[in-house]
């Protein structure tokens, strides 16, 4: 039996949104159940076995900015660290790591048993019960009614799962897992908009049938990235590296003959799939002039015979798959341990989203990861953090928290989903980031981790360690505002060997900096200026802030241009036929949009500045009236 | 009191007040920006008299300035006003003068708007501005393509075309650096690079030589063969400037010379008369005469009055103006009063005059001065063509500082935010303001994922 028949909070689905979201709501000390169909999936990797990369590296340090669990798992299972962009410049470095599924679950699953008013029970949900507009609870598969005042739905790809291999075809959640046939079927009957989304995965292979010698390998970086603010590389396993190799025309020819059997192509699939994780069969029918494909050939762990071979996805016929893959270098031999499967899963609109990714037809329900639309373990761990936090937020009768677009790539992610909602699977990628200059991996403490603390998702161990490097950074940049470096001061052959040319006059160490070829390094290793500062993170801090300031001020002005705004709110109901002046396209688009800012407005497509300047205009005649109205009221009595 | 962070600037002629141009600046930036101009900031609501100076202290023109502190102003900002002698041509250095300083040129009916947020106009005037914002802006973006017709348009649309191009690989290489090959590294980029700032340079050469950078307005005179053309341009040049004699078909090429009106620079363009022609050199010259009207700033319609009543030349004369595009603004001029006996002057918004004997000349200047300096409410083709030019020289800065980063500093990521500046000022122009699906582009020009 249950503890309780009442929660404050329930989360269902055991995915990297559903254990973020009950992590994030159980830290702000609010009851929290999480219900799965399964604890022994809690934390899975259902697709390749790697956290972060472009974009999604940037959410996972926001999410353990945050006091999420995400970047932890990762460093407790990661096998080979990369920083990726690593010299294209700060703001478009991303930490990658590929992972050994076991510990990484392992990790997860751990600090979910561990966290305090956190309660793990495994039963499928059914129904939602609702009230009026308002969620109640949920009723599991057995009958049981669970009661609370906010549910939390991150049931990813199981809503009306249904997998594809070649023209065949059954219901599932992902292979091996049975999907949420009633649930979804129950939510189609909500007023929420569904479609439909595809994704796919490649086969696995036996890595004892590869022959390694064939390949080209990848090792990690040295010295190793860490993912966690907290982490350290002494929490990393044994380090292995990765290999490539690539397809070939003969691969392209067998994948070619097999087409009239593909799912995709013979039009049994539905659902749109990600156009940056294409299909093989994509990428040779659209790209038939590039005669290979890069295949990383990923290790799923320390203790797994299987490899991932990420390239390859596929939905062609097994036959077709076993050949292909056998006419790649090194996988002459190959045994494949499972197919390769396409999946079209059922999606929520995320239009019909409020920022706090609370629904805006039923009150306290909450969607987050993949029902949203979105793809990838990172951009559902970030959505489920702020799902659970605005939960308990809602709980505590406190107001939302909706991170802006300049302050997170999570408010870039569900900005974008909520405006425009999306076509295919919606991956982060930093150039959907306006402000990508000040959203960059290294700073997501400095932008994010004070509201945390506030906001009670952030430990004190946590908050005491970020606030020891923050004022560390703080002194050494007041340092380098002050002080300078003399003519004389330094030897004129060490003089020419780092700024070209002897200094003429009494420069700043700030605005040394900010020339191209000088590092913090090179300025502190001068033994008239040296340092206290141990921490090399508070150096990248000093060195990144000083290279990057003209841009950075650069963003902050933009930002400040567009907060009025983002400040300035829309009401639900604003009847846009009575707004004059706008066209009827612009009118259509915001009563189907129902814009909740009029920074939102503004970014959705097809909204021209002139519509803005009549939004404002309306906005404010209907303040006035209200004011006319007022006054009347007051003064006769009406 | 607003939260607008952006100053806006603007020419705010109202018609009917002739000899007085005004600029109007309102935002947080006018007192530094009348420190600039003015030597000083002006005693509140005091109209004063100053030089108004450029960026090397030359005296741009003197005039009255006004300061209105916020919040008692207009719009509810700090409001400066500098009212001119000067035409078009002072008030649009005026303008760049003010640019260059920080402000933006104002949206169509962003006064106005400004006004209402700041609560500084009734309700009752609310409908009104949203009218105004409405058809102003829809006028703008017709006098901007006015101005942009034919190669220079295409050629602003083929520079952005490789702006997106560029940016497309420069995202790629920044959002996908697994991929086989490094976009940043290729030679595309460059190649890219350099293709851009050759569009540029050109369509600056261009700009100079032909009329987008010119200091005057165009004012072009057209109509029927011996209709008397030259003769007007003589009389109005005070020169003997274009053959005159009374064969029908005298101009074949198009001749310009450049008068001073009150103050006002004009460039005055014969043309060759207008009429079905089986000789080559005259199809020629009229198809010249055509082009040369369509990028006018002003059309003088000339008509011999003598001939008023005689069909062939009514029929001919209402095809002429049926085929002069109908935003274009013009004037209709009866020449050879001497002849037909009409008096000289301005009637029903017509000028009579007779070129030959210099009658009626001052009329027409006068008539001139009205519609060039002061066109109604809307933005004039020439206005219009500051806003281009002030975007394509963001769009240089851009691009130059793009590549900057690029080459000394390697920064891809620095790069791709002076294009993404470079596109938006160019966008400017274009009015395409919408973000464009980069993303979508990069997946359809590149094989990209795993
Ligand atoms: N009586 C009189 N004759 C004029 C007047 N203006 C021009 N003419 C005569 O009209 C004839 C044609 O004048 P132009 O100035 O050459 O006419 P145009 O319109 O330039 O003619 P094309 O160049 O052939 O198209 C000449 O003989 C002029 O002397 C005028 O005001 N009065
Ligand atoms: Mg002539």
């Amino acid at each position: 039996m249950l503890n309780a028949q009442k929660y404050a909070v329930i989360v269902i689905g055991g995915g990297h949104a559903g254990t973020e979201a009950a992590l994030a709501s159980a830290r702000m000390g609010v009851r929290t159940l999480l219900l799965t169909h399964n604890i022994e999936t809690i934390g899975q990797m259902s697709c390749n076995p790697a956290i972060g990369g472009i974009g999604k590296g940037h959410l996972v340090k926001e999410i353990d900015a945050l006091g999420g669990v995400m970047a932890h798992a990762a460093d407790q299972g990661g096998i080979q660290f990369r920083t990726l962009n690593a010299r294209k410049g700060p703001a478009v470095r991303a930490t990658r790591a590929q992972t050994d599924r076991i510990l990484f679950k392992a990790a997860i699953l751990k600090q979910v048993q561990a966290q305090e008013n956190l309660e793990l029970f495994q039963q499928s949900v059914d129904d939602l019960i609702v009230e009026g507009e308002t969620v109640k609870g949920v009723r599991t598969q057995m009958g049981m009614d669970i009661f609370a005042d906010a549910v939390v739905l991150t049931v990813g790809t199981f809503l009306g799962g249904k997998i594809h291999i070649g023209l065949q075809n059954h219901q599932g959640g992902r292979a091996g897992d049975m999907p949420s046939i009633a649930l979804a079927q129950r939510l189609r009957e909500l007023p929420f908009h569904v479609a439909r989304l595809k994704t796919g995965t490649p086969a696995r292979i036996d890595a004892r049938s590869i022959d390694y010698s064939k390949l080209q390998e990848q090792p990690g970086d040295t010295p190793t990235p860490v993912f966690s603010y907290l982490g350290s590389r002494a929490d990393h396993p044994q380090q292995i590296s990765c290999h490539i190799t690539y397809t070939n025309p003969q691969t392209h020819d067998i994948i070619a003959s097999g087409l009239d059997r593909s799912p995709m192509y013979s039009g049994e699939i539905e659902g749109i799939g990600p156009r940056y994780c294409p299909s093989i069969e994509d990428k040779i029918i659209r790209f038939a002039d590039k005669d290979r494909h890069q295949i990383f050939v990923e290790p799923e762990g320390l203790n797994s015979y299987e490899i991932y071979p990420n390239g390859i996805s596929t939905s062609l016929p097994f036959d077709v798959q076993y050949q292909f893959i056998r006419s790649i270098e090194g996988f002459e031999k190959a045994h494949i341990t499972r197919p390769g499967y396409a999946i079209e899963y059922d999606f929520f609109d995320p239009k019909d989203l409020k920022p706090s990714l609370e629904t805006k037809f039923i009150q306290g329900l909450y969607f987050a990861g993949q029902i949203n639309g979105t793809t990838g373990y990172e951009e559902a761990a970030a959505q489920g953090l702020l799902a659970g936090a605005n939960a308990a937020l809602k709980i505590q009768e406190k107001e939302a928290w909706c991170p802006q677009r300049s302050e997170a790539y999570l408010g870039v992610l569900v900005d974008d989903l909520i405006t425009n909602g999306t076509l295919e699977p919606y991956r982060m990628f930093t150039s959907r980031a306006e402000y990508r200059l000040l959203l960059r991996e290294d700073n997501a403490d400095m932008r994010l981790t004070e509201k945390g603390y506030e906001l009670g998702l952030v430990s004190e161990q946590r908050w005491k360690a970020f606030s020891q490097k923050r004022e560390a950074v703080e002194k050494e940049k007041q340092r380098f505002e002050s002080l300078c470096i003399h003519p004389n001061m330094l030897s004129k052959e060490q003089e020419v060997a780092l700024f070209d040319k002897p200094l003429s006059r009494a420069y700043h160490l700030s605005e040394l900096l900010r020339r191209p070829n000088i590092t913090y390094q090179m300025l502190v290793d001068l033994e008239a200026i040296g340092t206290e500062v141990r921490n090399p993170a508070v150096a990248e801090q000093v060195e990144i802030q000083f290279k990057y300031a003209g841009y950075i001020e650069r963003q902050l002005l933009e930002i400040e241009k567009h907060k009025r705004n983002e400040l300035t709110e829309l009401a639900i109901d604003i009847d846009y036929q009575q707004v004059s002046g706008l066209s009827n396209e612009v009118r259509q688009k915001l009563s189907e949009h129902k814009p909740l800012s009029i920074g939102q407005a503004s970014r959705i497509s097809g909204v021209t500045p002139a519509a803005i300047s009549l939004l404002l205009v309306y906005l404010k005649k209907q303040q006035l009236q209200s004011k006319v109205r007022q006054t009347n009221l007051e003064t006769y009595g009406l | 009191m607003s939260n607008h962070t952006d100053t806006i600037a603007a020419v705010a002629t109202p018609s009917g007040r002739g000899g007085v141009g005004i600029i109007r600046i309102s935002g947080a930036l006018v007192p530094e920006i009348a420190q600039s101009i003015l030597g000083d900031c002006p005693k509140p609501r005091y109209a004063v008299h100053r030089l108004f100076k450029d960026a090397d202290g030359n005296t741009l023109d003197d005039g009255i300035a006004l300061y209105f502190p916020t919040p008692h102003s207009f719009t509810g900002e700090h409001v400066l006003e500098l009212q001119g002698h000067g035409g078009q041509v002072v008030l649009d250095m005026l303008l760049k003068r003010c640019v260059e300083l920080g402000a933006c040129l104002a949206q169509p009916g962003e006064f106005s708007e400004r006004a209402f947020i700041n609560e500084k106009v009734d309700l009752a005037q609310a409908e009104a501005i949203a009218d105004l914002i409405d058809s102003a802006s829809e006028q703008a973006a017709r006098s901007a393509l006015r101005s942009l017709q034919g190669d220079f348009s295409k050629q602003i649309n083929q520079l952005l075309h490789y702006l997106i191009e560029l940016r497309v690989y420069v995202e790629a290489a920044l959002d996908f650096p697994e991929e086989e090959v490094d976009f940043l590294a290729d030679k595309a980029i460059i190649h890219r690079l350099e293709q851009i700032k050759a569009a540029l340079k050109d369509i600056f050469a261009q700009a100079k030589q032909g009329s987008l950078l010119r200091d005057g307005m165009n004012l072009v005179i057209a109509g029927r063969p011996n209709a008397g053309k030259s003769s007007l341009l003589n009389a109005l040049a005070g020169d003997e400037v274009a053959i005159v004699t009374d064969i029908a078909g005298t101009t074949r090429d198009t001749v310009k010379e450049r008068i001073n009106l009150a103050g006002m620079p004009l460039h005055i363009i014969d043309t060759a008369g207008l009429r079905d022609s089986d000789d080559v050199v005259e199809q020629i010259g009229i198809q010249r005469a055509w082009k040369a009207i369509e990028t006018a700033d002003l059309v003088l319609v000339l008509r011999d009055h003598s001939l008023e009543n005689e069909h062939q030349d009514q029929y001919e004369h209402i095809a002429i103006l049926e085929r002069i595009p109908s935003h274009l603004p013009q004037l209709i001029v009866h020449n050879k009063i001497d002849k037909s006996g009409h008096a000289a002057g301005i009637f029903d918004s017509e000028i009579y005059l007779s070129a030959k004997q210099g009658t009626g000349i001052e009329a027409l200047k006068t008539a001139l001065q009205e519609q060039v300096g002061y066109q109604s409410n809307s933005e004039s083709n020439f206005l219009a063509r500051r806003r281009h030019i002030i975007a394509l020289e963001a769009t240089q800065a851009a691009v130059q500082e793009a590549e900057t980063q690029l080459r000394i500093f390697n920064a891809g990521e620095l790069m791709a935010e002076e294009l993404k500046t470079a596109q938006y000022a160019l966008g400017q122009i274009t009015g395409r303001y919408t973000p464009d699906d980069l993303l979508g582009e990069i997946f359809s020009s590149f094989c990209i994922g795993k």
